[in-house]
């Protein structure tokens, strides 16, 4: 969209409050998947919505320039393209940050597995580590799985921020 | 158990989306697909026992007599990220069609390649 | 003593690694290649040699999961097959180094050959029959391979594809034939097999301790399918075997170099078919019988058919090469009929007469490729007197040739006397109108006494003026040729123990029960029998009619020339229906329009599913499933709710309007998985529908606002497509719900998933989580989410260069 946006006063001082809460939230659901609703897909959409609430209200430079700081080629693309290789600025940008998140994510979720494999046991194989009785917490687990959530949370979010960014950037 | 009400909604859901999916402007046929793939996640869901409590147990495995099979919602989360991406390409590709032909009609698309 | 599974497995793999090093060697080599793949093959029957008589059954563990194995098994058909595929083969690859000196594409013609060498060593060796159907068919694609070696030219591809057309074709008949044994042998065995022979669990049994192949024919008589599986294995081994009416595609796969012609159409892949019959001989053919049922008129009618039409067809060809292609087809056929006779004579045809022709039928084509090569032509016509030129090779001929007349002492006379044996015994016994059996192989046997005499005359009579300068043949052509030849003579001289010695078991391969002090033993006539007197009339009646060659050459021709009697007409026709109905077709199904697609399919999807309901009566017992409405009001009310948003987003006036009602849908559709206890879900789809808002939006915002007039007519049409599907999917619903599974694996999760009750610092056996539908996704199921993962990747993947490179590919 454009960056003259004509949003009110009062989209951008709520949308300023939430995303930080819709953020918080986002990762509170990823955190405590094993346990309650939640885990890596629904905490992955739940943060590329709230980068989308940015987007929609401040404009794509806002988000990345000021949010994300990455001084960009993609979205001021249109104006640089005689000089620069287009498709360079455009895989240098913004895009190509989102994109190597997924990558992250899909390194994360698979050498997770292979960790697995190290331990003996089948590829992609998760264990607890449970530890009862402990003050001030009571409870603490650890699942490995949850590195193979981190995987999938990243997966989702560059992915779907990706797939906004060259749609937006049109 | 029988779910008269589920099939006659699903079977509703279903004739829409096949209706859209029949038309020449592709962004109904965009439609149409989501509508279909809605109607088969609940469908899913629906398979998998609507009746029992939500499928989160406490420690030591108790309390389980009649959840909801978490199986298929497993298979059905996935399924709706990946009907975003999906839905997400299906629409770029609209996108492009466009700008490549200048006409989001089917018909005349099909049309224009035979006399090319 | 069994055989060394290592040593067999090695001569089923070497060939292909061979094969796969040949662009390697070559670049090394050049030309010298020949002698590489030589060497492999060397390697190869020095392996096989190595197991001689060790007789038994190898099985290799493959997907044990699956019950999937290898199962190797040798025996002396098997061991004969093996031979000549590697035996014949060093001799090709080495004449190859002759005749191919100077011919583009050598790394691709001797990659292609010795994977057929290996496919062939397969077929012979394996006996799993889907592993055999593979190995049959990658000799059927060596062999499309190598007729079209001469890319370029037209003749050549037209061969084969013919050749491809019509072996695959009838390999698939026989792969439905094996599919059926499978099938039956689960009713007579525990559990189905496709092992033909050599284990306990195989269809025939191990020869002399189990035999299954008794109650195995039994239940195929029951079931009613004993003739369908004889008949559509007969398909596969006359397709391959070239028999009448398929041999068509033998004398055109004579485009192919000529040591292709010698290996694969006479000496091996041919021999694939007659093979099979040799190998299913036990299990259909009983003991002591004179005619099995269905099996020996089957294959003797074809064999002696296939025998008779090729050997006058010969008569009538003009080429050299086209001359031994018919007379290849016509000695399959006597092969084929050989082993169609049911008693042990017959047995003793097949198996010895397989070896006889593989010898002298190669060495006649080596002679006909240093002909070819020498003088330039293979047309009959132009050719005679070439003793002068190449007196050795004149001598290699008559050696071969006399063979294939059936001349006594030479070693094609026993396996004929065999057939006249055979032929003579069945008629004798069963009287009537089977004496015809002995006249039609006498007749037969007279044109391949024409033939081959005149094959053997193109080195005596006149030297036509206008043949040129003709060379001296290279050694590396004349030695592999010289090499046939002394083994027909060591055949024809040493008949008596040969056939004691090695045809012996290669006979017994082919018997389900030997009899008691049988021993397989051939020797010349001492007294006037009536095969002997049979023999006599052949020759005598050959020598008669000699002089009067051309007059049947001509009247032979002018029969093929008529329309109606040549396959070749059909085949042709055939062909040309099939490309002009392709052709048709798509007009009518490949409209380039979605909607077409859509509507077929998914109509077509409907009708199977209703037709399917309605055939399987589910429908009655449905009416009483329906016990009325027991949904709570709130969900019934959500869905009611998203069904009307269905409906907007059919009749929405816009884009804009379409999207903002395909969001009702979406969200009343997480409120149902709130309300249908599956609160990750409804968070995701919750989220996931604005997401999918947005992106709609941005989309909109680029494309016009088009929608496209309804026509009436179309409409209604639509309509009743939809009302259809909607039908399907409502009984559908009805049906599923209405049946009550086991809920075995959604128990399995609920109890795996969270923490046990008793349990130590480590949990590694269960989930330890309580979010059992999470636990399914990062645990139980993980690799199924991180392919999931991967498509979402994948999908980010497409669209940046849906629209990030979009440039890229006119700007290259």
């Amino acid at each position: 969209m454009s960056s003259n946006n004509q949003t009110t006063v009062i989209v951008r001082t709520v949308v300023r409050s939430v995303v930080p809460i819709i953020v918080l939230v986002a990762i509170g659901l990823l955190l405590q998947g094993h346990n309650f609703p939640g885990g890596g897909f629904i905490g992955g959409v739940l943060t590329v919505t709230a980068f989308a609430l940015v987007y929609i209200t401040y404009g794509a430079e806002y988000l990345s320039q000021n949010l994300l700081g990455i001084s960009d080629g993609s979205v001021a693309r249109r104006e640089t393209q005689d000089v620069l290789d287009p498709d360079e600025a455009f895989f240098s940008g913004t895009v190509g940050r989102y994109s190597a998140v997924f990558g992250l994510g899909l390194a994360l979720a698979a050498g997770g597995g292979l960790g697995a494999i190290a331990f003996g046991e089948p590829f992609l194989s998760q264990a607890v580590l449970y530890f009862d009785h402990i003050p001030v917490f009571g409870v603490i687990e650890l699942a490995s799985a949850l590195i193979f959530d981190l995987g999938v949370y990243f997966v989702v979010v560059g992915s779907l921020l990706t797939i906004l960014a060259v749609v937006g950037n049109e | 158990m029988t779910e008269v009400v589920l099939a006659i909604v699903l079977g509703a859901l279903y004739a829409l989306g096949t209706f859209l999916v029949l038309r020449r402007d592709v962004v109904r046929v965009v439609w149409g697909v989501t509508i279909i793939s809605q109607a088969t996640n609940v469908y899913l869901v629906t398979m998998g026992g609507i009746h029992g409590s939500i499928p989160i147990v406490s420690h030591g495995g108790g309390g389980h007599h009649a959840v909801t099979d978490p199986l298929v919602q497993a298979l059905v989360l996935t399924a709706i990220v990946i009907g975003f991406g999906t839905t997400a390409l299906a629409l770029v590709l609209t996108y492009r069609l466009y700008q490549e032909h200048g006409t989001l009609d089917l018909q005349e698309l099909a049309t224009t390649e035979e006399s090319q | 003593m069994q055989p060394d599974s290592a040593v067999l497995l090695a001569v089923l793999a070497i060939p292909f690694v061979g094969a796969a090093l040949v662009p390697l060697v070559h670049r090394v080599l050049g030309e010298r290649t020949a002698y590489y793949a030589a060497t492999i093959a060397a390697l190869c029957s020095g392996l096989l040699i190595s197991q001689y008589e060790r007789w038994g059954t190898v099985t290799v563990e493959w997907i044990p999961a699956l019950d999937v194995s290898l199962v190797l098994y040798l025996d002396g058909l098997a061991f004969l097959i093996g031979l000549l595929a590697s035996g014949i083969g060093v001799l090709v690859f080495i004449y190859s180094g002759g005749y191919m000196h100077g011919e583009p594409g050598q790394a691709k013609y001797y990659t292609t050959l010795l994977v057929f060498m290996g496919s062939m060593l397969g077929v012979a060796l394996v006996v799993d029959l889907l592993s055999l159907f593979v190995f049959w068919e990658l000799t059927s694609v060596a062999s499309f391979l190598l007729i079209g070696h001469y890319q370029r030219a037209d003749r050549s591809l037209y061969a084969s594809r013919k050749a491809m057309f019509i072996t695959v074709s009838g390999g698939l008949f026989m792969l439905i034939g094996f599919l059926l044994l499978g099938h039956i042998s689960s009713f007579v065995l525990d559990g189905s097999t496709f092992t033909l022979i050599g284990t306990e669990q195989s269809l025939i049994g191990i020869p002399g301790e189990v035999t299954h192949a008794e109650a195995i024919r039994h239940e195929l008589v029951e079931r009613g399918l004993f003739v369908p599986v004889i008949g559509l294995i007969a398909i596969g081994a006359a397709t391959k075997s070239a028999q009448i009416p398929f041999h068509i595609w033998l004398p055109d796969a004579m485009e192919a170099p000529t040591p292709v012609s010698a290996f694969l159409h006479s000496a091996t892949m041919v021999k694939a078919g007659v093979y099979l019959i040799g190998r299913f001989r036990p299990l259909f053919v009983p003991e002591h019988v004179f005619a099995a049922e269905v099996w020996t008129w089957l294959f003797v009618g074809l064999g002696l058919a296939t025998m008779t039409i090729a050997a006058m067809l010969a008569v009538s060809a003009t080429d050299i090469k086209e001359l031994l292609a018919y007379s290849t087809a016509s000695h399959l056929g006597l092969i084929v009929a050989g082993f169609g006779f049911a008693e042990t004579v017959g047995a003793e045809t097949g198996a010895f007469h397989i070896l006889n022709h593989a010898a002298f039928k190669a060495t006649l084509f080596l002679v006909a490729g240093i002909i070819a090569h020498e003088a330039g032509t293979r047309s009959i016509d132009a050719l005679g007197g070439l003793r002068h030129d190449m007196p050795i090779v004149a001598a290699i001929t008559a050696v071969a040739s006399l063979s294939m007349a059936g001349i006594p002492p030479f070693n094609g006379f026993y396996s004929k006397e065999l057939l006249f044996d055979a032929a003579w015994e069945t008629a004798h016994h069963f009287g009537g109108l089977t004496w015809l059996l002995p006249v039609v192989a006498v007749f037969g046997s007279i044109f391949t006494f024409l033939y081959s005499i005149r094959f053997l005359w193109l080195f005596f009579g006149d030297r036509p003026t206008e043949l040129g300068e003709i060379h001296r043949p290279p050694l590396a052509m004349l030695l592999p040729a010289g090499v046939l030849a002394i083994i027909v003579l060591v055949l024809s001289l040493g008949a008596a123990p040969i056939a004691h010695d090695f045809v012996n078991p290669i006979v017994k391969s082919s018997l389900i029960a030997t009899p008691e002090g049988y021993h397989f033993s051939v020797h010349l006539p001492h007294a006037l029998k009536p095969p002997v007197l049979m023999s006599v009339v052949t020759i005598a009646g050959g020598i008669a009619m000699y002089p009067f060659y051309d007059r049947l050459h001509h009247g032979i021709r002018r029969l093929r020339s008529i329309a109606l009697l040549s396959p070749n007409q059909y085949y042709d026709r055939g062909i040309t229906g099939i490309a002009h109905v392709s052709d048709v077709v798509p007009r009518y199904v490949q409209t380039d329009l979605m909607r077409t697609y859509a509507a077929v399919v998914m109509s077509a999807v409907s009708v199977f599913a209703l037709g399917g309901y309605l055939l399987g009566g589910t429908g009655t017992d449905l009416t009483e499933a329906v016990s009325g409405v027991n949904l709570a009001l709130p969900i019934t009310i959500i869905l009611a709710v998203a069904v009307v948003g269905a409906l907007a987003v059919d009749r929405a006036p816009s884009h804009i309007a379409g999207v903002l009602t395909l969001s009702i849908l979406g969200f009343t559709v997480a409120v149902f998985y709130v309300l249908a206890s599956a609160p990750d879900l409804a968070l995701t789809q919750l989220v996931i529908e604005t997401l999918v808002l947005v992106l709609f939006l941005l989309v909109l915002d680029r494309l016009p606002a088009f929608y496209g007039e309804l026509r009436r007519g179309r409409a209604i049409l639509d309509g009743l497509i939809a009302s259809g599907v909607g039908l399907t999917v409502t009984i559908t619903v009805l049906v599923t719900t209405a049946a009550d599974p086991s809920d075995g694996i959604a128990h399995f999760f609920v109890e795996k998933a969270p923490v046990p009750a008793e349990h130590g610092t480590l949990i590694t056996d269960a989930g330890g989580g309580n979010n059992i539908v999470n636990v399914i996704l990062v645990d139980f199921r993980a690799l199924d989410t991180m392919g999931e993962i991967s498509v979402v990747a994948m999908a980010a993947l497409a669209i940046l260069t849906l629209i990030g490179m979009r440039n890229r590919g006119e700007r290259a």
